[in-house]
């Protein structure tokens, strides 16, 4: 119930500001080194942090329960256990993700600067 | 909608009205998604650097550019269909179901138009 709620909650909320952030980053790149400098002054304040770490677990949290959607379109993985196990385990398997990622550019980097 | 079969009876219910190459299409894209998205993140979190001069660079290279416009377009179109199911499944009223869904292809095509002209412009130095 929360996972599916959560799957379409992440993607569609991909489609509307992930979509965004994504046009923006290629037209300012494309428009030149002063509108990218823009974006990224944009991108590395603390709410751009907080759009992009939200992004990164939006993406995982919708793979991982998208993963488990492909499992079940094929007519596995309906048993009580394995069901309960999945569920719990996608939006975990995300969190786990999204950490591993942003603990390694800010341990590699300092952050995006 | 028939009466006589078991499948007459279903076809053509549902808030779509019908849906299965729109549900298997929605999959497909997801497939591709889930392998460009692989090479998206892995090949940023492998640049490194983020300035204009190192991003640009990087996009304007063919093996590069390519699968990014590819990935544009197959965000845009898987995206393009998740909206349209919430759209259909929460906006009951034909005619602002009409509307929104109009606007949703516009944006969804334009927005795609944009981003894959833009990673031409750079692929191609202008």
């Amino acid at each position: 119930m929360l996972v599916s709620i959560l799957h379409r909650a992440t993607g569609d909320g991909m489609a509307l500001v992930g979509l965004a952030g994504l046009v923006w980053w290629l037209g300012a790149l494309a428009s030149g080194p002063e509108a990218y400098g823009t974006f990224l002054w944009a991108a590395t304040s603390p709410v751009g942090y907080v759009v992009l770490i939200g992004l990164t677990w939006a993406f995982f949290t919708h793979m991982a329960s998208g993963l488990r959607h492909f499992v079940l379109d094929i007519g596995a993985g309906y048993e009580l256990d394995a069901n309960r196990f999945w569920s719990i385990a996608s939006p975990i398997i995300a969190i786990v993700l999204t950490v591993l990622v942003w603990a390694f550019i800010l341990i590699r980097d300092g952050g995006l600067g | 909608m028939g009466n006589g079969t078991s499948l007459g009876r279903v076809r053509g219910l549902g808030s779509a009205h019908d849906g299965a190459h729109h549900w298997l299409t929605h999959r497909f894209t997801a497939i591709a998604n889930l392998v460009l998205m692989t090479w998206f993140i892995v090949s940023l979190l492998a640049l490194g650097d983020y300035s204009y001069a190192s991003v640009s660079a990087w996009l304007a290279k063919p093996l590069v550019a390519v699968p990014m416009i590819l990935l544009v377009a197959n965000l845009f179109w898987h995206a393009q269909m998740g909206l349209t199911v919430l759209i259909e499944d929460y906006i009951h009223e034909t005619g602002s179901k009409f509307g929104l869904l109009t606007l949703l292809n516009i944006a969804a095509l334009g927005g795609g138009a944009y981003a894959a002209f833009s990673v031409a412009t750079l692929a191609f130095g202008a």
